[in-house]
């Protein structure tokens, strides 16, 4: 498989550069780009595979580049931005936006959502963008505002790993997952610095899920193979 | 009393009351004396034509008939004696000479000018006001004593019902009158109160009278100036730390070409201290203005995302609680609020021991350390921005002097109280309660007044 190709639009040409050096060293081939314009030549010549986008650019705003890039296309986009404000990050996801990083993020923090949403994308070449909520024995995984919410309708916090595996487990219901599988889907995904074993984030899940009366059996452990999530899953 | 004098209305109240009783005292004794002279006027010539017709009657029946009859006559104020002699001393003072100068002109003329009037000539009586000693036309006198006083003042009670009905009117209107008054006052005191540089004040009303509408613009016009001031400055700030992201992230991608992995370890964490200060400053100046929306979440789920970050970054902390406890609110910014005293706890404290208890219609959160707790003295100055104890904190402990203040503000927007104290074993204790917006069951069928929306 060749490499994935990143399309990457920020107008400060340092971070172009070093973002695009990391980028390459972890495996992807990139094309910076420093505005709306640029993005859309480059958009023209060649086949790109996923779009960082941040969202504070000069003419056309990263959030208006991108409803115009999900009104033409599915490809995937990632939102960089310094604003942090919780408004934008919904904005954005709305939009069509696949997943959402605060400025300053660490380049590793980068790689890893870049991958994750590669992954979901191919899995999935053509899934609607007007769905982004999972449903499952009376719960909502809610993509969009990365919510989960119960089948009480309360919301259980759940931390970054926790959503990422939670979102590996409801894409792919009813199916024996290996540790290897679920790892692979977090790895790199560890803003704390830490690297912890899948068992833990798998066992602190499940206590999660267990807040809700009936939440204790969601995930399964299937002895010598890995996990399985057992309730089925719908798209809303 | 003083909380009478405390109010405008009082006040108000006690100035009318003043005037009028002033205005109504003065009236009254002005009434009083001119009827008084009025009264006595009226009464000394019903007097006079008494005496004429004692005088006259007297006079015209036969000696033996007429001390019978001058006692027949007597009556009232008057006792009338027949006798050959004078009883009055005619040492009349000035009050009596009108008198008698009128029975003079009224005795038939003719007569000789023989009219007395004065003390009591027989026993000096202190019932008698006056002896009044008419001579007949056979030498013989009628003796008349003046018993009672001639005047009646009118009863005072009259007048004391009358003006206490005339202040009660006058309380009454007064404190409607000055309740309208004091009402625009009353609406700038809420304004004041409401008064926050964060959040989005109200103007006081330019109505009412003219005095107050100047007020109204003036208080108007200073919290305008005193909300552009905080505004810019807040904006310089918020600018100031949003540009320094950039110049982070570079730093940040810019660290992967560091080969020694321990430099690289130390230069990410000091990058992750910088970014958490400008992360809470940032929040600090976004005030509670966030647009998080208020929802039903899982007190203990999110307390468990607190402390698994917290144990994946090595740091000792612990936590007990019931399976649930649900709460209504802003769960990111309580999270940040809760997440700033645990790490406070962690930073000064060594470690952090959470615990979750439901009481009444309350969850009580409880971060307990084992650090040097803090002096009484600096308990509330804590919540303070950017205050820092001096003795515990360090360059190797970060922070910033924001993290309380911005628990404080997060908590008590939910109308909810955090507490400091050192606890008995050492170390410090911080308590954070909440409003439990009840059990699931409540939340979703038993709708409760509480206003929950507007945070």
């Amino acid at each position: 498989m060749n490499e994935p190709h990143i399309l990457f639009v920020d107008d400060d040409v340092e971070i172009r550069q070093l973002t695009s050096k990391f980028l390459r060293q972890s495996g992807f081939r990139v094309t910076p780009a420093r505005d709306g314009r640029e993005m859309r030549e480059a958009l023209k010549g060649t086949q790109i595979d996923l779009v960082v986008l941040d969202l504070m650019l000069p003419g056309t705003s990263g959030l208006d580049l991108c409803r115009e890039l999900r009104a033409s296309s599915s490809i995937p986009i990632i939102i960089l931005t310094a604003r942090g404000e919780e408004t934008d990050r919904i904005v954005g996801l709305e939009l069509g936006a696949d997943d959402y990083l605060a400025k300053p993020c660490s380049p590793r923090e980068l790689t890893a959502r870049a991958r994750a949403v590669l992954r979901r994308s191919m899995a999935e070449p053509n899934r609607g963008y007007d769905s982004w909520c999972f449903s499952f024995a009376g719960w909502t995984l809610d993509t969009r505002k990365r919510e989960l919410i119960d089948a009480r309708k309360v919301v259980i916090d759940l931390s970054t790993s926790e959503y990422d595996l939670l979102l590996s487990f409801v894409e792919a219901p009813q199916r024996v997952l290996s540790r290897e599988h679920l790892l692979d889907a977090a790895r790199n995904r560890i803003a704390t610095g830490f690297d912890r074993a899948i068992d833990v984030q798998v066992s602190r899940l499940r206590r999660k899920l267990a807040s809700c009366p009936g939440g204790e059996d969601i995930i399964k452990t299937i002895r010598g193979a890995g996990y399985l999530f057992s309730p089925e899953v719908r798209r809303t | 009393m003083k909380a009478i004098f405390d109010t405008l209305v009082g006040r108000a109240i006690i100035v009318l009351l003043t005037g009028v009783l002033t205005v109504q005292l003065s009236s009254q004794s002005i009434y009083e004396s001119t009827l008084a002279s009025e009264a006595s006027l009226a009464n000394q010539e019903l007097l006079v034509q008494r005496l004429v017709s004692i005088f006259q009657s007297v006079a015209r029946l036969s000696s033996e008939e007429r001390d019978a009859a001058a006692h027949e006559l007597s009556g009232g104020a008057v006792e009338a004696h027949w006798a050959g002699r004078p009883r009055a001393l005619g040492n009349a003072e000035e009050e009596w000479r009108v008198l008698r100068d009128q029975l003079l002109g009224r005795l038939p003329p003719g007569l000789p000018d023989r009219v007395l009037v004065g003390k009591d000539g027989l026993n000096s009586s202190p019932l008698h006001l006056a002896m009044i000693s008419m001579q007949l036309p056979d030498q013989s006198w009628v003796n008349v004593g003046i018993l009672a006083p001639h005047f009646h003042p009118p009863r005072p009670w009259q007048a004391i019902a009358a003006t206490t009905l005339v202040a009660l009117m006058v309380m009454l209107a007064s404190v409607l009158m000055v309740r309208w008054l004091a009402r625009p006052l009353e609406q700038f005191a809420a304004a004041a109160r409401s008064f926050h540089v964060a959040g989005s004040s109200e103007t006081v009303p330019e109505g009412g009278p003219r005095e107050i509408r100047a007020l109204a613009a003036a208080f108007n016009d200073m919290q305008a100036r005193i909300l552009r001031q905080t505004r810019t400055r807040t904006q310089a700030l918020a600018a100031v730390s949003h540009d320094l992201k950039t110049p982070l992230m570079r730093v940040r991608l810019r660290l992967e070409d560091v080969g020694d992995r321990r430099l690289k370890k130390a230069l990410e964490h000091d990058l992750s201290e910088m970014e958490r200060m400008i992360e809470a400053t940032l929040n600090y100046l976004r005030g509670d203005r966030s647009a998080e929306e208020t929802q039903a979440f899982e007190l203990v789920a999110l307390l468990r995302s607190i402390s698994d970050d917290a144990n994946d970054l090595g740091q000792d902390v612990t936590m007990q609680s019931p399976s649930t406890v649900v709460l209504r609110g802003r769960r990111l910014a309580l999270k940040r609020a809760i997440t700033n005293v645990v790490q406070n706890a962690v930073k000064y404290g060594k470690r952090a021991d959470i615990a979750v208890s439901v009481e009444d219609d309350e969850a009580v959160i409880t971060v307990r350390d084992e650090g040097p707790g803090v002096p009484a003295d600096k308990m509330d100055s804590l919540f303070e921005p950017f205050v820092r104890l001096e003795t515990s904190r360090n360059e190797a402990t970060g922070g910033f002097g924001l993290g309380l203040t911005i628990a404080h503000e997060i908590i008590a927007a939910h109308d909810g109280t955090i507490v400091l104290r050192n606890r008995h074993e050492g170390g410090l204790e911080v308590e954070i309660r909440l409003l439990l917006r009840g059990p699931i069951g409540n939340v979703l069928s038993h709708n409760r007044n509480a206003p929950t929306e507007q945070f």
